[in-house]
């Protein structure tokens, strides 16, 4: 029987190469080109008509934009209102990710890559750590140092303060990357004790199916969590404090 | 862990740019406006529709005001109309049973001095008769034929005392 790691392989279904840089389309790749079509499908079948009254499909829809659109303006404040696409962007693509990997046998989910997560991550750091600079400058370095505390403790503070803020990348991908893994190897492993134990299968069997509900709710809940993380920089960024 | 392979991170990353471009380029221009657009047309419908439901509500306060004022008046009217007919009337009663009560006493009156007359002129009557009857009854008594004025004057003063009580 394959290890319960197996799944995550990446297997290379259309190589290609630019020079000595190996950017095949890959398993991950074409599951995230299957959730940015979900995502197309989901909202131009949904905005089809752009009724006045919804129906369930464009309610659908709207309630995500509200979603994020909330989420972004209780975070971030009435100055976020700019990124809005970004963040809705990641949360749909995301949520879309997470959810199509939790289809049985099928499925592959690209959020279970450390590499990704930490490309996304990464760029969320970045990109919220240019916009603070260009809007304070160099007051932003005041994001480092925490008001009011002791003269004598600041030097200590201001590292800690800047490790922490170092590390935001790194919690944020991993939080995302560990949950994925966590929960599809967890319902490998119990795949496999349902095939060995036989007739006695049915015990880990009526636990995946539990466990594929706690899944569902662990997928569309670190899709809010990487989302609302974010607003949460971008909102340090664009008030310092 | 196949995830810890170095060889899987570039062509993940690469293609993680560029599809999740396209998703962004997709909401950034397409999708997130057209639902904005949508929500705001709701909005601004609703907004309208209470706009127009507050007019319509206020034009039928105004209904009602003017209706109000309306039976007010009507009802002042009527009021003072009742209370015109009422006077009205009554002056025509009144005047009607003056009308009546004068005739009436008229009448009465003409009645009592048609009994007056009667009764003088029975009187008259009587007085003449007595004073002929005194005189027959003297002559055969005592013979003696008396002035026929004596007797008058002295059957007039008994009628006169007579006369007086039964007035007084």
């Amino acid at each position: 029987m394959a290890s319960p790691l197996a799944q995550f392989e990446i297997t290379t279904l259309i190589p290609l190469h630019v020079g000595e840089y190996n950017i095949s389309f890959t398993n991950s790749a074409f599951f995230m080109a299957l959730s940015v079509m979900a995502v197309m499908v989901f909202m131009v079948a949904g905005m089809r008509k752009g009724a006045m009254v919804p129906g369930r499909w464009q309610l659908c829809v709207e309630m995500c934009y509200g979603f994020v659109a909330n989420m972004l303006h209780e975070a971030a404040g009435r100055d976020a209102r700019k990124y809005f696409p970004f963040v809705f962007s990641l949360f749909m693509f995301i949520l879309f990710a997470n959810l199509i990997g939790m289809f049985p046998y099928f499925g592959f989910t690209f959020t279970s890559h450390i590499a990704v997560t930490f490309a996304m991550a990464s760029f969320v750091f970045v990109g919220v750590t240019l916009i603070g600079l260009y809007k304070h400058g160099f007051k932003f370095f005041t994001l480092f140092v925490p008001k009011g505390a002791p003269l004598a403790l600041m030097p200590l503070l201001v590292v800690i303060e800047l490790v922490s803020y170092l590390s935001r990348p790194i919690s944020l991908s991993v939080r995302l990357f560990a949950n994925m893994v966590a929960g599809h190897t967890m319902l490998k492993v119990f795949g496999g004790f349902v095939v060995t134990l036989g007739m006695l299968g049915v015990v880990p069997f009526a636990f995946i199916v539990a466990l594929i509900g706690l899944e569902l709710l662990v997928a569309c809940l670190q899709a809010y969590v990487f989302t609302i993380l974010t607003c949460m920089y971008l909102n340090d960024a664009l008030h310092l404090h | 862990m196949p995830q810890l392979d170095p060889a899987v991170f570039l062509p993940q990353i690469f293609w993680l740019f560029i599809l999740f471009g396209v998703v962004y380029l997709f909401i950034a221009h397409s999708a997130a406006p057209k639902i904005t657009e949508v929500l705001e047309r709701r909005q601004d419908r609703i907004a309208s529709d209470l706009q127009e439901a507050e007019k319509l509500q206020a034009q039928a306060e105004d209904a009602r005001a003017a209706y109000e004022k309306a039976l007010d008046e009507a009802r002042a009217k009527a009021t003072l109309t009742v209370a015109a007919k009422r006077e009205a009337i009554k002056a025509d009663v009144e005047a009607e049973y003056n009308k009546l009560s004068a005739s009436l006493n008229k009448d009465a009156a003409a009645a009592e001095a048609k009994i007056a007359a009667a009764k003088d002129k029975a009187l008259d009557e009587v007085r003449i008769m007595a004073a002929d009857v005194c005189k027959d009854i003297i002559l055969s008594v005592s013979g003696l034929e008396l002035d026929q004025k004596v007797i008058s004057a002295s059957v007039d003063s008994k009628f006169n005392v007579m006369k007086e009580t039964a007035n007084g």
